[in-house]
């Protein structure tokens, strides 16, 4: 009697993923390919700052290269630069962030949904687009909003330089700062159980007492992820700074490793010295975040009544106004600036005899860079879209569904991409390319840039994949077992074609960030292989922004349009937050 | 004088219409309870009190104060009510202590450390609470829970005491014990209470007065007996317990009693006072109009023969008999219907046999026939 106890119970662990061994070979070779992947470039990094020979040398050990970065104090003000932006940024956004979906998810505010679909635009605008359509606003000399200032006050005092550490702050804050939070936090604002915050009217306490002494504590473990998510982010920024500081010679964390890469002798090692400083800090970092989000949340237990909107009374149409202001920043403006710029003849005078012109889109079109760039974005994006799906949903499935040893180290591995800095993961590539003489021939293929690009959205996407797993009823994979179908068998025919959308999403995804990053690919990329984006950067720090708004353009299509088409089509893009 | 008045409220979500029209008055000191089932309208009725909705129509006054009128455009907010009120999910907030959950509404309104202290270490003994003040809200166990947001809704001394449908989310058990304490703490408070439930149970046992809603509407409001025995609406009478129907027609009436010939229960005629007969405005009852007797099993005596004497006795048809020591349970069709009656005493009874049913006078009601 206990034997069969004891055998019955032992029963379900094992029948999931036999035989055994077979699944052990799937879960070892995962863990391998991944480890490779994500760990060995970092790990390269970590050796060769203690290198002192430049890439494809033989290698020198000692501390030259560390000894050398830090007696720069350069390096140390990019480091500060990082922190600085990462502090002044989150004291702003955060605490706007949180109001701002509050106002969407909790009031009567007015075209919430409408709202809440312009902060999703907002998350889905490349930060290099956003930054570009407010450099035309707010260029010293030739911004639109400076020269109107100019014209209304007749001096040239209230000019504001966009090319500032204030003017990096408030791009930051209008590209992804504020609307990351919004999408985050939004949905965790709507699923809070809303007769909390009734008791707390029904105790004596007005809307913002409420919202300040219940709401918002009762959120904190969300609002900590949401706070940790972007902190951890700090020193992964680039866009941003790269248009904004490198101008003026200010330098942050990202841009300045880029520099140290990119000089000539190549400083590759300092580069790396550099990149490790971060990577320990990441290393104490990490596993404390993911522990704060395992043990997130309070319970909130849900009543049947359906979450109640709090009346704002009179502050409705300001509440309404300020989501609108804010909403039209954040994508209007930019969107609008960048079309302007690209048919009118000067951006910004409106007073030529000729104020607007297809020239330069007619250049555009036959200039063989853009076509190329377009290109290669195509090939690297749709690339990273398929390969990363196909990858990662198995990576995701393994996790959820299966019992096998290792399945925390597997999902370890694929939380740490979310936290390294696209620039840092370049780096790391680009030795392990150069480095080892069987990846050599690769090196200056768009091979690299595919490679680079999968690597940027596993956190996201297993994380997504992992979600709608769970959510699959485990019965359905069990009854075709049942019927006599094999792992394998049962993976391609039943759960694939039932997580078709999920996979769809997740591709689309991919193929929207693999075709606007720019920081883990341009330490890999020639002028053969580079894409739209790093195409645009190249034209805005050259001066030719008419030319780099039509090829910003080309990147919003591919980002921005792809979003809402798959959107029409019902893929809801959503990230949850926890 | 009543203490809580509702005129003419009304609220629709939509097109759908929750309150249609209500007028109400409660008693100060009253234990009062909307009872229904869900969509009933019931809960959207006390969160109007408690101003968590805004009725479309229609006015509540609290007193001589008025508290909404949607004709007057007067909105008096939850917070200015000075009501208590006890959530379904308990809404207990997580990032607090149970001491500064309870203390909250006395935060609120600027009451001093010391009394702070006084009252919610009252309050908490009140309700079985103490020592327990510094424990994280969501570390409590669900009945934990509930007693706390009954101390956090009551330590203000409200005028009134809204409660949520508080233990539906209780085990059977509990929700026992929670009723009784419940009952005797509203004694020693003396707060008004309005209770939304959906539990006939608890309706019963905890009221003074029941309304009981269906669509929006109050179908009666009348105190537990009334509404139990002498149900005004057909829907009061399915609704609250069981009840055997017997479909008859009016054979005679006299001053004090009314005749009712029953078809295929081997009864000539059944007797009932008259005023158990629920008036239907037109002139009911006439004789010779088709009609139905309702009747609870409760009130109805089982036996395996008549005895010469006793009027009133049908046949009926025993079906099974179930012993669950403390009583018997016989399961008899009388008519078309078949119901369990429930008898202390043993009787020698055949299943499948004929059984007489003695039905108590008092028990009966008289209806129109429905059509």
């Amino acid at each position: 009697m206990a034997k069969t106890e004891t055998l019955k119970a032992t029963l379900p662990a094992r029948a999931w993923l036999p035989p055994l061994d077979s699944g052990m070979l799937t879960m070892a070779a995962l863990i391998g390919f991944m480890g490779f992947y994500v760990l060995y470039p970092l790990v390269l990094i970590l050796i060769n700052s203690f290198n002192t020979a430049t890439i494809a040398e033989p290698p020198v050990y000692g501390l030259k290269a560390w000894r050398e970065a830090f007696s720069e104090p350069g390096i140390w003000r990019s480091l500060w630069n990082s922190v600085r932006i990462g502090i002044v940024l989150q004291v702003i956004a955060l605490p706007l962030g949180i109001f701002l979906s509050w106002l969407i998810s909790r009031t009567n505010v007015l075209f919430a949904d409408a709202f809440e679909f312009g902060f999703w635009i907002s998350f889905f605008l490349p930060p290099l687009a956003t930054t570009f359509g407010w450099m035309l606003m707010l260029d010293p000399s030739t911004g639109l909003i400076n020269s109107w200032l100019r014209q209304l006050t007749g001096s040239s005092a209230l000019n504001f330089d966009i090319y500032s550490f204030a003017g990096i702050i408030w791009v930051h804050l209008v590209s992804h700062g504020i609307s990351t939070k919004v999408m985050l936090l939004t949905p965790a604002f709507r699923r809070m159980d809303a007769s909390m915050e009734e008791a707390s009217r029904m105790s004596g306490a007005g809307p913002l007492t409420t919202l300040i002494r219940i709401t918002v504590p009762a959120m904190t473990p969300v609002i900590i992820v949401v706070f940790l998510l972007s902190v951890i982010r700090i020193f992964s920024s680039f866009e941003i700074e790269l248009l904004l500081g490198v101008p003026w010679s200010f330098y942050v964390y990202s841009t300045k490793i880029v520099d140290l890469a990119r000089q000539e002798p190549p400083l590759v090692n300092q580069a790396a010295a550099l990149g490790s400083v971060i990577l320990l800090f990441l290393a104490a970092f990490i596993p404390l975040q993911r522990r704060l989000i395992a043990r997130r949340q309070f319970t909130t237990v849900t009543g049947q009544f359906k979450p109640k909107i709090i009346d704002l009374g009179p502050w409705r149409y300001p509440a309404t106004a300020l989501v609108a202001l804010v909403i039209f920043l954040l994508d209007v403006v930019p969107v609008l600036s960048v079309l302007g710029g690209s048919f009118m003849t000067r951006f910004g005078f409106f007073n030529l005899p000729k104020t607007w012109t297809l020239d330069y889109w007619k250049m555009a079109l036959n200039d063989p860079r853009i076509l190329q760039g377009l290109h290669n974005t195509l090939i690297v994006a749709v690339s990273a879209a398929l390969f990363g799906v196909l990858f990662f949903s198995l990576v995701g499935y393994v996790l959820v569904r299966t019992k096998l040893p290792g399945r925390g180290i597997l999902d370890s591995i694929c939380w740490l991409p979310s936290a390294i800095p696209g620039v840092l993961a370049g780096l790391g590539l680009l030795w392990m390319f150069l480095g080892t003489p069987f990846f050599r021939p690769f090196y200056g293929t768009i091979v690299l840039l595919v490679i680079a690009s999968v690597l940027g959205g596993i956190t996201l996407s297993t994380q997504i994949l992992k979600a709608n797993f769970v959510q699959l009823g485990k019965e359905l994979e069990e009854a075709s077992r049942m019927s006599g179908a094999g792992f394998w068998k049962t993976y391609f025919k039943v759960v694939l074609p039932l997580m078709a959308q999920t996979m769809v999403m997740v591709g689309v995804l991919k193929f929207m960030f693999a075709s606007h990053h720019t920081s883990s690919i341009i330490l890999l990329a020639t002028s053969e292989t580079r894409t739209l984006s790093l195409l645009a950067l190249d034209q805005v720090a050259a001066g030719y922004r008419e030319v780099a708004s039509i090829t910003v353009i080309f990147i919003m299509a591919l980002t921005v349009g792809v979003a809402i088409i798959s959107r029409s089509f019902g893929l809801k893009v959503g990230i949850r937050a926890e | 004088m009543s203490f809580l008045r509702i005129r003419n409220l009304y609220k629709a979500f939509e097109r759908v219409v929750a309150v249609n029209r209500i007028d109400l008055e409660i008693k100060q000191g009253e234990f009062f309870t909307f009872l229904g089932s869900s969509g009933c309208g019931k809960t959207t009725t006390l969160r109007m009190i408690g101003g968590l909705e805004k009725p479309e129509g229609g006015e509540i006054y609290l007193g001589d104060r008025c508290l909404v009128s949607a004709e007057q455009k007067i909105f008096v907010k939850p917070e200015k009510r000075d009501m208590g009120m006890v959530f379904q999910s308990y809404a207990l907030w997580p990032h607090m202590t149970v001491f500064e959950n309870v203390a909250y509404p006395l935060k609120l309104r600027s009451a001093s450390r010391s009394e702070i202290r006084a009252k919610v270490e009252e309050v908490l003994g009140l309700v079985g609470l103490s020592g327990l003040e510094d424990r994280p809200a969501p570390a409590l166990s669900g009945g934990q829970q509930q007693r706390v947001a009954l101390a956090r809704a009551l330590v203000f001394s409200p005028k009134v005491l809204l409660l949520d449908e508080p233990l539906s989310n209780l085990d059977a058990q509990l929700r026992e014990e929670m009723r009784r304490e419940l009952k005797s703490l509203q004694r020693r408070v003396n707060v008004t209470v309005i209770f939304v439930t959906h539990d006939q149970i608890e309706a019963l046992s905890l009221s003074d007065r029941i309304a009981i809603m269906k669509f929006g509407v109050l179908e009666q409001v009348a105190t537990p007996e009334e509404v139990y025995y002498k149900p005004s609406t057909p829907f009061v009478r399915d609704f609250l317990g069981k009840t055997f129907l017997l479909p008859g027609k009016v054979a005679g009436i006299s001053d004090q009693q009314v005749q009712v010939e029953v078809h295929g229960v081997g009864a000539s005629a059944l007797t009932l006072d008259r005023q158990n007969v629920i008036s239907s405005g037109n002139g009911f009852p006439k004789i010779g109009q088709s009609a139905m007797i309702a009747i609870r099993p409760e009130k109805i005596f089982l036996s395996d023969r008549t005895d010469a004497g006793h009027s009133n006795v049908v046949e009926g048809k025993l079906q099974a008999t179930q012993f669950l020591g403390d009583r018997y349970e016989y399961t008899v069709t009388l008519g078309t219907e078949t119901r369990v009656i429930v008898s202390p005493e043993a009787r020698q009874l055949k299943r499948g046999g004929k059984v007489f049913l003695e039905l108590k006078p008092e028990g009966m009601t008289l209806w129109p026939r429905e059509s």
